[in-house]
């Protein structure tokens, strides 16, 4: 018979381990694909997980820390971002501006209102007063100036529109209600307060629009708008007291902010004063625990789901072939590499699995999330799911020791085959 | 020097009915030269005896000296060395990997032994030469006739250039004019100096041998 060209005309290849399970893994390419789809479909669950875990809190933390400011100080009982006045708020904040660890200082107060314009319904509103006239932390402009903008109105609520121009407040609108009520930079809105728990015969006051603006804790079905304390105090008849919602202040660099916070709380010892830093990690243990343990039980799970489905595929693949492994025992090939180029079928499948998990997990993150953010009264800025390469790292780890756990009975079958009566059954059957 | 002695084999397989003495007794030794058919009828422990005098089963009783060491006092690793260096089998089901080709089935064992590449290609092309398949080196099993695989076999089984082949029923799944074709090759293995023990049902295979032992029972018999 006349010897073919062949192929084999460099050096001889090796047939590695790896070599030996990509080989099977396309012999019995099925099963490989039905493997690989199914550990992308549970890897992407785990993937999900993995951003559920912490992306609230990586979220929230973006949120306040893309804020000009590092320190909150609120009332003196409850959560930090609950709205408990701060009394003698102007004289606090002076005391706290003359503080050499804290470079600026703002105060919040906050009303609900709604909008009274000529035409259309009343839209209800948080309206924001402040002191901090760019908006550091509170709006990120899109369109015409800060509350610096204008000069600052001092009269009191207009009657109709008999309200002098150069009086109108300022008033920095969300773009969401821009694009509502068809609102842009130096259009007029009229709002009127509502006080809560109260009575409120409040008449409504004209603002100019100074510029329109994202506001990251504005909820998706609630608007937001800022204007002075000026502003505030006069669309409340001019009669306000000294409060603070909450006050903002920035440590002097390079003073770290737990000092400032030391520096304030001597100040009023009333007063829950947080850095950044204590305001998550309080969220972290109290707010957002539920999503840790929820997220720690589901990757487990999917995690369980990927170990049974690869150890089931493997075992079932050993078994099938148990002749062929036999046979290769007894022709002298060790356990070890048998063994390997087990490990290595599973490694590729959940490998390939995982690697194809990760884009359909973030496709399957991006839905869910802007599901969850349809609840009500979620700051617009606020995820839950959210990319960080920590979830990488641990989506890598968790599929490698998934590999490594299905692989186990596959491999211990292997290694315990015994050759001389495996042989004889495969010949009877 | 004995390639392989058997000394009072006896191998009992516990079963749950009661134990069942697969070989009794059987002594045999193996010099280079040697070939060697054992026959008789199924289940009357011929395949038995080959799994231990190939180190792939150990005795209830006796033993097996290999080259003139006592198997059973070997590990587990000293056995399967033993079998990639010193024992070539073939199988009655061919056992090829099926996702490897031909040449890569008869490179396997001699990777595993750590030959060099250059060593390793050189072997494999003179032993598909040697079976007559040099054009069908890069045909999967699933492309190759029964025949084509068993000569496949025996090429991997002689890789490594063993002191003994062991056959267990070789020919069982082929025809007549095939079977003529694979016992040919045993022949010429056997020219070449390698020292054959088959087992077969095929008397006119068994005819070819120097040495025709029968089995019964477990015991063996001339």
């Amino acid at each position: 018979m006349a010897a073919a060209p062949s192929r084999h005309d460099g050096a001889g290849e090796t047939v590695t381990a790896l070599g030996l399970a990509w080989r099977t893994a396309r012999r019995y390419r099925a099963r490989a694909v039905l493997a690989i789809i199914g550990v992308a479909v549970i890897g992407a669950l785990n993937f999900d997980m993995l951003l559920l875990s912490r992306g609230l809190l990586l979220s929230f933390a973006g949120l306040i820390n893309s804020a000009g400011y590092n320190i909150r100080i609120v009332g003196s009982a409850g959560l930090s971002l609950a709205r408990l006045p701060v009394e003698d708020a102007g004289k606090l904040l002076e005391q706290i501006r003359g503080l050499p660890q804290v470079a600026s200082v703002a105060m919040l107060r906050s009303e609900p209102a709604t909008t009274a314009q000529p035409s259309g319904p009343p839209t209800g509103l948080e309206l924001i007063g402040t002191t901090d006239v760019d908006g550091d932390g509170i709006w990120n402009s899109i369109e015409g100036t800060g509350l610096a903008g204008l000069k600052t109105g001092t009269a009191g609520p207009a009657r109709g529109s008999s309200q002098d121009d150069s009086m109108m407040p300022p008033a920095v609108i969300s773009k969401s209600l821009a694009s509502r009520l068809g609102l842009k930079a130096d259009s007029t809105i009229r709002l009127r307060v509502r006080l809560a728990d109260r009575m409120s015969a409040l008449p409504a006051m004209t603002f100019r629009v100074v510029g329109v603006a994202d506001f990251p804790f504005e909820a998706h079905d609630a608007y937001m708008v800022a204007t002075t304390m000026d502003g505030f105090r006069a669309v409340h008849g001019g009669v306000l007291g000294d409060q603070a919602d909450m006050i903002l202040a920035s440590a002097a660099s390079p003073i770290p902010p737990e000092a400032a916070v030391a520096a304030i709380s001597a100040l009023r010892p009333d007063l829950r004063v947080f850095s950044n830093d204590q305001v998550i990690e309080t969220f972290n243990r109290n707010n957002f625990a539920y999503f840790r343990q929820m997220s720690i039980v589901l990757s487990s799970t999917t995690a369980v789901f990927s170990f049974l489905l690869v150890a089931t595929l493997l075992t079932v693949s050993v078994n099938q072939r148990l002749g062929e492994v036999a046979a290769l025992r007894a022709l002298g090939i060790r356990r070890r590499r048998i063994a390997a180029t087990l490990v290595w079928e599973a490694a590729l499948l959940v490998g390939l699995g995982g690697v194809l998990a990760l884009p359909a997990g973030q496709l399957l993150a991006e839905v869910l999330d802007r599901i969850l953010r349809r609840m009500p009264n979620l700051p617009e800025g606020l995820h839950f799911f959210v990319f960080e390469p920590r979830a990488l790292v641990l989506h890598g780890s968790l599929l490698v020791a998934t590999a490594a756990v299905a692989a186990l009975y596959p491999v211990w079958l292997v290694a315990t085959l015994p050759i001389a009566q495996t042989l004889r059954q495969e010949v009877v059957s | 020097m004995t390639i392989v002695e058997a000394r009072r084999l006896t191998r009992v397989f516990p079963m749950q009915a009661g134990p069942v003495t697969a070989v009794r007794e059987a002594s045999l030794r193996i010099e280079p030269g040697d070939y060697v058919a054992i026959g008789g009828p199924s289940g009357c422990g011929k395949s038995t005896l080959l799994h231990l005098l190939g180190c792939v089963d150990t005795p209830t009783m006796g033993s097996v000296w290999f080259e003139g060491r006592d198997v059973s006092a070997l590990g587990d690793t000293e056995r399967a060395r033993i079998r990639l260096r010193r024992i070539g089998f073939v199988f009655q089901r061919f056992f090829l990997l099926p996702m490897l080709t031909a040449w890569e089935n008869i490179e396997l064992p001699q990777s595993e032994a750590g030959v060099p590449a250059a060593e390793r290609k050189a072997r494999t092309k003179s032993l598909l030469e040697f079976v007559e398949l040099s054009a069908r080196a890069d045909h999967l099993p699933s492309q190759l006739s029964g025949g084509e695989m068993q000569r496949v076999a025996v090429a991997r089984a002689l890789a490594n250039r063993p002191a003994l082949l062991l056959a267990d029923e070789p020919t069982g799944e082929l025809d007549e004019d095939t079977g003529e074709h694979i016992a040919a090759l045993f022949d010429r293995v056997h020219a070449e100096g390698t020292a054959i023990v088959l087992v077969t049902h095929n008397a006119a295979l068994a005819a070819r041998a120097r040495t025709r032992l029968a089995m019964r029972s477990g015991t063996l018999s001339t």
